[in-house]
């Protein structure tokens, strides 16, 4: 029930409805009160609207409703979701992250699950063998809140001393005497940044306006069109989506969005069926992240975006023309005027639509062109590349490591899908590895070792679907398997090029359903 | 959360009322002296006793509060049974033949902590005191701070409101304890060690952290199961990296499982390693009949010759077991953990040879034991 509920707050976050938008305008206003009226029974005021622990800290929104959620749910916090996110944006906008910050671990925020992560071992097996090094890496603390932060952990996990990577180790004695003063060191509550983007922070009404966006669903494909954004009270957003996939599906929506600490950008729009949440970074006329379903956050689309105004090149869709063929090629960007530039062996046959979000051309890339990257321009405007190829030499799949879940079946959790592409490399004509880009194969799984043979995980484990989805079995005990074991399975996915028949392999653990699932992982 | 916690808590008193309506009803029958029986709990608060001849369950005793971990052990009168329970934070005791709760320690002794027992606890040879290591937490306005873990010894003659009468400092990270015949206390923490519960002074009875083994990793020992097998001892299983050469390096050596053992008559501490580590067990006991005969289980029951280091047989389960138990002979084998069954298998063949279902859920990490009353 507990995780139920921490999975219905962290949609709370992007979720803005016009009732509530007079209390986010009042966030500023109301924040100190809130503080003192809900926070100041356990933390103690310091004066000039500080209180104990919480004026100590700085971390995402995402963090912040975390926080509160543990008060509410541990100590007893009784707060309305109202006035709690009246709380986290108050709190995310006096003591958030620079941008800077957030720099290579804004995929904890974005919901990309599948990222495997890369910290240092002290980081990894103190921290990172229970939740993500991100979720660590988001925080700013001086090392008494971060000693704090050891002592909440072993008061409320006493089994912590005792697991892997920690039973064979003075654990505490490290955590104190050697994580407190590295991570203070590493993730500190003052830093230049941070006084720097408070200086810089721009109004929230900057962003009102025209964006033209390009995204990529894994499974489904590129997509683009535009974004309009319209300013409402207190650093909210109207916002309507319109535009399509490559392949025809159209891509129309709307919803609202809020902006926290001037660009943490957290919407919710609901495209066709799909509630889609959006968690970008808006900043300098472009929005960068990641849209997701908020119940299937496996479906999701990296997103970036150009306001109108900017003048930026911000894909080309596809990125890649094989030499001696003819292909449709479409740019994305903000003020796309001209006839477009697609490099040297690559010439524009015909110039389908033009608008200044979206030039649509024929292209041809000549037998003889050069197989490697162009910069592609239209203008002035560069920026992006498009891969000229001759051939395929290799196949990755992506992701090349990843986790499904199985679900439903009368269980509370949805099942979470794996989503496959294949990615094609040559080389350039000085024999260097070209990333081409996706192109279409065809899909199976296989058992990874031999003792995914021996128990059936290819039976069992979910099907593969001929789009590269992967769905995976119901949960609970199989009183098929052997030992009523569950769906679990450990697979190889394997692709097969529609067009010359190479193979890739990844890597895909369908495991059971993740029951912790906070805002940050 | 209000209406939440107060849900909770009008549940409690529920269950309190209903623990104490079905203690009157459900005292079942006494325990018959000189037979043979097995503990085993589960959810939501039972204390199951199997009657061993049988192999049936004689009777259900509830238990007070929450679950967890539910872990027994038997008092030297062969009628108590002493259960660490409601979430490592109490210790109570059973009278079997009654099924009444005739002893009670909280291990938040200490107002404005909380104190848990990680499977910390142990009854003196004479069964006159309990002993928990208690891992306090101070629970603070806006922090908690962790507090030194320390040995509390209860008087099981105090009744269901005993304090600790002596307080001693403890190592961290410690979890089972045995104590021995000598009334030493036998503490399994970074190493084993072996405590005197008069003065809180205690030795290195047996090196795991601090081994130094020339050509070997530290062993490593994650392992809950107080067995009280007619062995005596309090035995263990470890696993350990056996370096190829001085360079050390764990991706070449070869694990090994091995078992410890004390004496708990001698004091006498050993340690063995019996077979190559392919497949985990959570437990693995030697057959009181021939201690020669080791046998693990989780997703296999494995049956090892010690000295030959030898798989001698294994069998497959209808379902994870985590806990291996031998009837005082050494004729019958028990599996328990997990579900709510107990498996009965013959120890020389790996035949299954019964199941006994037991009322209520998951037994998790329980430890059936069996005594003689």
């Amino acid at each position: 029930m507990k995780t139920t509920r921490l999975r219905r707050q962290a949609g709370t976050l992007a979720l803005v409805a016009t009732a509530l938008l007079s209390a986010q305008a009042m966030a500023a206003e109301q924040g100190p009160s809130l503080l003192q009226n809900k926070c100041m029974g356990c933390h103690i005021p310091e004066g000039n609207d500080s209180y104990s622990r919480i004026s100590h800290q700085r971390k995402t929104p995402e963090g912040w409703l975390m926080s509160i959620a543990r008060m509410q749910v541990m100590h007893g916090l009784s707060i309305s979701d109202d006035d709690r996110r009246t709380l986290v944006k108050y709190l995310a906008d006096k003591q958030g992250l620079a941008p800077s910050e957030t720099d290579g671990v804004r995929y904890a925020m974005e919901r990309r699950l599948n990222t495997v992560e890369h910290f240092d071992d002290p980081l990894s097996q103190m921290c990172g063998r229970c939740h993500s090094g991100a979720r660590v890496a988001l925080q700013r603390r001086p090392a008494k809140e971060w000693e704090h932060l050891v002592n909440f952990h072993l008061g409320q996990w006493p089994s912590l001393e005792y697991q892997a990577q920690a039973r064979d180790r003075d654990w505490l004695d490290i955590a104190l005497k050697q994580m407190v003063p590295d991570l203070a060191k590493r993730f500190p509550l003052d830093n230049p940044a941070w006084a720097e983007w408070l200086k810089a922070r721009p109004e929230s009404k900057v962003l009102a306006g025209q964006w033209a966006f390009s995204g990529h669903m894994l499974a489904k494909g590129d997509v683009r069109g535009v974004m309009t954004v319209s300013a409402e009270q207190g650093d909210t957003f109207k916002v309507e989506v319109k535009g399509a996939y490559a392949d025809g599906t159209p891509f129309n929506g709307s919803g609202s969005a809020i902006l926290y600490n001037g660009y943490e950008w957290r919407g919710n729009v609901k495209v066709g069926e799909a509630n889609l949440r959006q968690v970008f970074a808006a900043i300098d006329g472009q929005m960068k992240g990641r849209m997701f379903e908020a119940e299937h956050d496996e479906r999701g689309l990296d997103f970036s975006a150009a306001k109108a105004g900017q003048g930026r090149l911000l894909a080309v869709q596809p990125a890649f023309i094989k030499t001696g063929s003819d292909s449709e090629i479409t740019l994305v960007g903000s003020d796309l005027f001209g006839k477009p530039d697609l490099g040297a062996g690559v010439q524009v046959t015909e110039v389908l639509e033009s608008t200044p979000t979206l030039i649509r051309v024929k292209a041809r890339a000549a037998k003889d062109a050069a197989a490697g990257p162009r910069e592609v321009a239209v203008g002035a405007l560069k920026g992006v590349q498009l891969a000229v190829y001759d051939k395929v030499d290799e196949v990755k799949v992506v992701p090349a490591f990843s986790i499904a879940r199985i679900g439903e079946n009368g269980a509370s959790v949805p099942k979470v899908q794996g989503r496959f592409e294949a990615e094609a490399w040559g080389k350039d004509a000085s024999g260097q590895p070209l990333r081409i880009g996706y192109l279409p194969a065809t899909w199976k799984v296989e058992p990874f070792n031999e003792r995914a043979v021996e128990d059936e995980d290819v039976r069992f484990a979910g099907q593969m679907q001929a789009d590269g989805v992967f769905v995976p079995g119901g949960a609970g005990p199989n009183p098929e398997r052997k030992m009523m074991t569950n769906n679990a399975g450990n697979l190889k996915v394997i692709a097969t090029l529609a067009d010359g028949g190479q193979q890739g392999e990844g890597h895909m653990i369908v495991t059971v359903q993740r029951w912790n699932n906070p805002p940050l992982p | 959360m209000k209406p939440g916690f107060c849900a909770q808590l009008a549940l409690t008193v529920a269950a309190t009322a209903c623990a104490c309506a079905a203690q009157a009803d459900d005292a079942g029958k006494a325990l018959k002296a000189g037979h043979e029986y097995l503990i085993a709990t589960n959810y939501p608060n039972n204390l199951h006793v199997v009657e061993v001849a049988s192999d049936t369950l004689y009777k259900t005793c509830r238990m007070p509060d929450s679950f967890g971990p539910g872990t027994a052990m038997m008092a030297p009168d062969n009628r108590t049974a002493y259960v660490l329970n409601n979430h490592f934070a109490d210790i109570y005791g059973i009278d079997l033949d009654s099924c009444k709760t005739t002893f009670h320690a909280n291990l938040s002794s200490v107002p404005g902590e909380v104190g848990k027992a990680m499977y910390s606890f142990a009854i003196s040879p004479d069964g006159k005191e309990v002993y928990a290591t208690v891992n306090p937490s101070q629970r603070l306005n806006d922090h908690y701070v962790v507090k030194p873990p320390r040995l509390e010894v209860f008087r099981t003659g105090d009744g269901l409101d005993a304090k600790p009468v002596r307080s001693f400092p403890m190592p961290r990270q410690v979890y089972l304890m045995r104590a021995a015949d000598d009334g030493s206390l036998y503490v399994a923490g970074p190493d084993i060690y072996k405590l005197d519960v008069n003065t809180g002074k205690y030795t290195v009875a047996l090196p795991l952290r601090s081994w130094n083994r020339p050509g070997y990793s530290a062993p490593d020992v994650l392992y809950f199961w107080p067995h009280q097998s007619s062995l005596h001892e309090f035995s263990m299983l470890y696993t350990i990296a056996k370096f190829k050469d001085a360079k050390q390096d764990p991706a070449t050596a070869e694990p090994l499982y091995g078992y410890l053992s004390i004496d708990l008559k001698t004091g006498k501490a050993h340690t063995q390693e019996f077979a190559e580590l392919t497949e985990l067990y959570f437990t693995g006991l030697r057959s009181p009949k021939d201690p020669n005969q080791m046998y693990g289980v989780l997703n296999r029951l494995a049956r090892y010759d010690i000295a030959q280091k030898k798989l001698v047989k294994a069998a497959n389960l209808d379902h994870t077991y985590y806990c291996v138990t031998f009837d005082k002979a050494g004729d019958k084998l028990y599996l328990g953990g997990t579900f709510n069954d107990l498996a009965v298998f013959d120890p020389n063949t790996l035949e299954k040879v019964g199941n006994i279902k037991l009322p209520g859920g998951d037994m998790s990490t329980t430890t059936p034991q069996v005594f003689v009353r």
